[in-house]
């Protein structure tokens, strides 16, 4: 698989397209059934076919319910699948259509958000009439967001599918801001590159086989795994009208070179996952509206997408890049990848100049992000592992909000640095000498990767920690063993400016749980200290208290709510294990270990995530 | 005073572009000028489009083409 960069390009003819009717229907009365609105949707989607196919590109055509009802759609799908190989697949986007309307009397169209009784109603509807238009079932489906429960019913019933577009990456309070509290999409917190899901939760990757939900995931769009961390997601895409939208390109010569510097980082991730690499680019026609999208005219909108198709074509043309459907990737991933296999990112900012450098890393049991400005700092953590039950939409807990939910996530709950009082959510260090201390978030530096066996490497430069009469030279790596559901912090320290001097280190990780950036209850997690022979105990009532023991083999923290146990365990029996709770200012709760260090010494600490239930 | 509509192009609010909200403003064809319906900024287009280039100075890289070569 050397070398290997795959693009799913994804057209869907969509009759009543997102943003249309709101945006050229301005100052009518909505009316769906618009004429002028089908033939301008048919008008580009047939643009978004012809530009891929003369880049020599073939698509995955995803069916939509309201483009079923209309013969030219099928025709020009039937048509295109005989003569470029396109794939004929069954989106559960596009559902708003007179038709739909009519029948299920809402205006709800994100199947994620219906009460799994209209779920089912609404796939066999939409499955039984692809298979009495096209005579087959589909192989590919997908929306913005796949639940498990809906991919598992639609598994079942349709053994056929084997891909879905089954989520957006970190496409979830931001992007709902973004849109000023009205784009209902809460579903941060799943993988950025395919994966198999689980059959429990669609963001936590499958461990195994009786865990496999049966199909690939592949997620909408390829995002800035920076950039859309820290802003608008829907700015940051392989999508070239989220460029435009996030105004990313120059207004005189209509450039728009970050395009280009976001797919050809995508293809460098294959030095991080044994040559593989990955994009999907998936333009629904609302973004190619005739009126302009915004302040883009459309020809910018007409020509991003055409540069866009151009580059992957060239690419291809040039032996770079290789161009499947959906079916094709799915047959692909199954004999390429393992469950255990993890997904890699070692990640910069391509855009803002501050020269920052992250780590993505996704597998069956968790997904993190370490930040090497923050010296190696993990400032965001899902606990996979637990596999949570979430079911979500009319009738469950969690109508709208789909987020796995985190433990650590510097944005929502802060990381570092807090205003007044109070912790953020960081998994971090600090170093402390004659009174003074440093925290690693506050060294800067870059790391490089490695793999030895099935442990992935993170190896840090090393930084100066610089006290009032002693330098500390040292150096961390962070090691991912495939399978462990563990992350260890390895420190050195390579040199000391006094060699006799003894430093004391305290590792620690501040965490809590949620999806937003409002607290949660906190009152009943257990924080535990522990070793042969003792345990310390407290079930947490925002009490301020905290505890420690010498000698423990683990500290830990189950949280029931999220049905996961976070603990912290370190080398050696010399090094002290403590806990802290928080209070209601700071809802937090604090897992760490001290030990004293002297020059070449080296102090290494694991954290690790279960199922607690 | 007639109602405000939409302008030739669909122009976003500057202001609040810049703190990471997409608001569609509004055009006043008798004072000619866009206004926002969430923040309080008001301006002809050739204000909105100079906001528009300052919104860019956030993008430090945005014209660099970058390789990945290491």
């Amino acid at each position: 698989m050397e070398n290997t960069f795959i693009v799913n390009i994804i057209h869907r003819p969509e009759m009543v397209p997102e943003y249309a009717e709101k945006v050229t229907g301005h100052g009518q009365a909505e009316d769906i059934g618009r004429k002028a609105l089908l033939t301008e949707s048919l008008d580009i989607f047939k643009f978004q076919q012809e530009t891929a196919h003369k880049n020599g590109l073939k698509t995955t055509i995803q069916m939509t319910y309201a483009s079923l009802f209309n013969e030219e759609a099928v025709s020009l799908a039937k048509e295109h699948h005989e003569k470029y190989g396109d794939e004929i697949a069954l989106s559960l986007l596009g559902l708003p259509c007179t038709e739909f309307r009519e029948k299920y009397k809402t205006k709800d169209f994100c199947i994620w958000m219906f009460s799994m009784e209209d779920k089912k109603n609404i796939v066999d509807d939409v499955f039984g009439k692809f298979h009495d238009i096209f005579g087959f079932y589909p192989v590919s489906t997908g929306s913005y967001y796949m639940d498990a429960e809906l991919t598992n019913y639609i598994k079942e019933k349709y053994p056929s599918v084997k891909c879905a577009v089954a989520t957006c990456w970190e496409e979830g309070p931001k992007a709902y801001h973004t849109c000023n509290n009205s784009w209902y999409t809460l579903f941060d917190g799943g993988p950025w590159n395919p994966w198999i899901p689980s059959k429990q939760n669609t963001h936590a990757p499958a461990a195994n086989e009786a865990e496999d939900s049966g199909i690939v995931a592949i997620p909408h769009l390829s995002r800035d795994l920076l950039a859309c961390y820290d802003g608008n997601g829907s700015n940051f895409g392989t999508h070239p009208q989220n460029v435009l939208r996030g105004m990313i390109y120059d207004s005189k010569t209509w450039e728009y070179p970050y395009l280009y510097n976001l797919i050809d980082q995508y293809r460098h991730l294959a030095k991080f996952n044994n040559g593989y690499s990955y994009n999907m680019m998936f333009v629904g026609p609302g973004w190619l509206n005739k009126m302009g999208r915004w302040e883009a005219p459309y020809e910018l909108l007409k020509k991003s997408y055409e540069d866009g198709m151009k580059y992957y074509g060239d690419l291809k043309k040039e032996g770079k890049c290789v161009d499947m459907t959906m079916a094709e990737f799915a047959d692909f991933y199954r004999e390429n990848k393992t469950y255990e296999e993890p997904e890699c990112a070692l990640w910069k900012d391509i855009l803002y100049g501050s020269d920052k450098q992250i780590f993505w890393y996704c597998d069956p049991y968790m997904r993190a992000q370490i930040n090497m400005d923050q010296g190696g700092a993990i400032v965001d953590l899902r606990p996979y592992a637990a596999k949570l039950n979430w079911p979500v939409g009319i009738g469950t807990p969690h109508v709208q909000d789909a987020s796995y939910p985190f433990l650590i996530q510097e944005k929502y709950r802060a990381g570092y640095f807090t205003h007044y009082a109070g912790e953020g959510t960081v998994r971090s260090a600090k170093i402390s000498y004659n009174g003074e201390e440093v925290d690693l978030c506050l060294c800067r530096t870059k790391a490089t990767f490695s793999q030895e066996g099935s442990t992935r490497i993170l190896t840090l430069d090393p930084v100066d920690i610089e006290f009032y009469d002693l330098t500390v030279k040292l150096q961390t790596k962070i090691y991912f063993e495939e399978g462990s559901s563990k992350i260890r912090h390895e420190r050195t320290i390579l040199e000391m400016s006094n060699p006799d001097a003894e430093v004391e280190i305290n590792e620690y990780m501040v965490a809590c749980y949620g999806t937003t950036e409002y607290p949660e209850d906190m009152t009943g997690i257990t924080l535990t200290a522990k070793n042969a022979s003792e345990s310390k105990t407290l079930t947490y009532e925002y009490k301020c208290r905290e505890e420690d023991l010498a000698g423990a083999d683990e500290v830990s923290a189950v949280i029931p709510a999220i049905e996961t146990k976070a603990a912290m365990g370190a080398s050696g029996s010399d090094a002290t294990g403590y806990f802290k709770e928080g209070y209601a200012f700071s809802p937090m709760f604090t897992l760490g270990f001290t030990k004293t260090l002297k020059d070449k010494e080296v102090f290494s600490t694991w954290l690790s995530l279960e199922k607690a239930n | 005073m007639a109602q405000s509509g939409k302008g030739k192009l669909n122009y976003r609010c500057p202001m609040c572009f810049m703190r990471d909200l997409d608001i569609d403003m509004f055009y006043d064809k008798d004072k000619k000028e866009y206004y926002c319906i969430r923040c309080q900024y008001v301006g002809p287009e050739e204000d909105v489009l100079a906001k528009n280039e300052l919104i860019r100075i956030k993008y430090g890289r945005m014209y660099d083409r970058i390789t990945f070569d290491d």
